[in-house]
């Protein structure tokens, strides 16, 4: 079965493609503090800069903007039900005799909306840019515990075959269901899921298995190359001067 | 010369009173294309995971060459004993060809350089050369397989263990395989449900049902004997009727 892998379009040429994995990984995240640290109000403007510097970067990227327009989308309703809550929340923690400034509620939900939304792009970019496999070496180079990539990695190996056992086992279901399920709906999809978690165990069981027949013990070896260029610390250090500039001089 | 195995009065049980293995004796000879064939259910897999330490008898000793399998060793014996499992997504666990196919030789300890050269080789053999940088779920099925081999081969084991390496596979992609088997200089034991490719390779073979071995000798011989096959859940009639309506 052909699944979308998250990586799809790592293989594109840009100068953001180009950037060693650990560059990228640094630069996102500081990023990501840099824009979400900024107070709620009086800052719309600074988030609008953010927003053209992060969708400057998202173009040079090459990364069509339909499938990153898809993929937020995606986490869209988290991020609009924070934005949306969060003006609510101030109300209803006040007096009863409060009376709100509604424009002013406005703009703390639009930052919300915004410092989410930057975020996540962001993330994506950095997901979407990379293999995700080199992504995990440079996590690993950057001193992440073992577990954590090891636990990524056997993630991104395995959620396909787990996705492909739903279906197969859907199917099965379905195609001896004509009409409408008469026995109890719940209890056949708990039937299901328990069948789908039975047999992730027994697979994980069988890999580790092979994994021990192949000299494991318990560290994950890597032998591949990362070349740190001085280009790739200009062109981070450049963004994330840009965003400095924006927060503290604007 | 690669080494030999020996299996001497092995027993084993998963959960206490089911015996799956009972008092398994056998021996392989250096370099020899050894099958074990039997029914579904009757310890085929589970004695193959004896002979590189990963299930542990609780009876008995399983030698390879002059070495016998016990916790101490077991870098060693999994240096000489390569395990092909049955299903290669149990097998290929990292994120690219080339990690999962340097993943053992890395874990022996062996040096870069020698590592790289040993991903080249076996991929090559496997006619796979530049698949190294693709991911295994976005191989086809034979190819998979074919992988799952090359993990295995790049550790230069002197023994093979193939667990239903024919199983899932077209007609074409059996008969590659068998070639691929066929010019391996190692000991190979090969555990199948498909009794045709294994009479096809392997000069001898045991038949294993129930947890016993019910006989040992040549292959033909053996698969000759309609009703000790029969008896064995081993029915090869079909097959014999379709030959002759062939």
């Amino acid at each position: 079965m052909k699944h979308s892998f998250i990586d799809k379009y790592s293989h594109l040429d840009s100068p953001v493609h180009r950037l060693d994995p650990r560059v990228k990984i640094i630069t996102s995240l500081t990023a990501i503090v840099i824009i979400t640290t900024e107070p709620l109000s009086g800052r719309l403007l600074h988030l609008l800069l953010y927003s053209a510097v992060t969708v400057a970067v998202t173009v040079l990227s090459r990364v069509p903007a339909a499938y990153l327009a898809g993929r937020m989308l995606i986490v869209s309703p988290f991020i609009l039900m924070a934005a949306l809550l969060y003006p609510v929340s101030v109300i209803a923690t006040r007096e009863v005799s409060f009376i709100p400034n509604f424009p002013a509620l406005a703009e703390t939900g639009v930052s919300v909306f915004l410092k989410a939304s930057l975020a996540v792009l962001i993330l994506i970019l950095l997901t979407t840019t990379d293999k995700f496999h080199r992504l995990l070496l440079a996590l690993r180079r950057l001193k992440v515990p073992a577990i954590v990539t090891t636990i990524s990695a056997l993630l991104y190996r395995y959620i396909f075959l787990i996705a492909d056992e739903m279906l197969r086992t859907g199917r099965a279901r379905e195609s001896r269901t004509p009409g409408v399920l008469r026995t109890g709906r719940l209890k056949v999809y708990g039937n299901q899921v328990a069948v789908i978690f039975l047999r992730s165990w027994e697979r994980s069981q069988l890999i580790y298995k092979s994994m021990l027949s192949r000299g494991f013990t318990g560290e994950f070896p890597d032998m591949q190359k990362m070349n740190l260029k001085g280009k790739d610390i200009v062109l981070s250090l450049l963004f994330i001067a840009l965003l400095l500039a924006v927060k503290f001089f604007i | 010369m690669p080494a030999g195995i020996k299996i001497e009065d092995l027993s084993f049980s998963y959960t206490p009173g089911n015996r799956i293995l009972k008092s398994v004796s056998l021996e392989i000879n250096p370099g020899e294309k050894f099958g074990i064939i039997g029914p579904s259910g009757s310890g085929k897999s589970t004695l193959l995971l004896h002979l590189n330490g990963v299930l542990k008898g609780e009876t008995g000793r399983v030698d390879i060459g002059n070495i016998t399998v016990t916790a101490k060793n077991l870098p060693e014996v999994r240096k000489l004993v390569g395990l092909v499992f049955q299903n290669p997504d149990d097998q290929l666990f990292n994120p690219t060809v080339e990690e999962d196919v340097a993943f053992g030789p890395l874990n022996f300890g062996l040096p870069e350089t020698e590592v790289r050269e040993r991903v080249a080789e076996a991929l090559a053999m496997m006619n796979l050369s530049g698949f190294e940088k693709l991911t295994s779920h976005h191989l086809s099925a034979g190819e998979r397989k074919r992988v799952a081999l090359a993990t295995v081969l790049s550790m230069k084991p002197e023994v093979l263990a193939f667990d239903e390496p024919f199983s899932n596979l077209d007609p074409s992609m059996v008969m590659q395989l068998m070639e691929i088997m066929g010019s391996l200089e190692s000991t190979q034991v090969i555990v199948s449900q498909s009794v045709l490719p294994v009479i096809a390779l392997c000069k001898r073979m045991a038949i294993l049902k129930d947890g016993e071995i019910v006989a040992v000798g040549e292959t033909r011989k053996l698969a000759k004997d309609h009703s000790l096959m029969k008896a064995s859940g081993l029915d090869l009639s079909l097959y014999r009727n379709i030959c002759h309506t062939l």
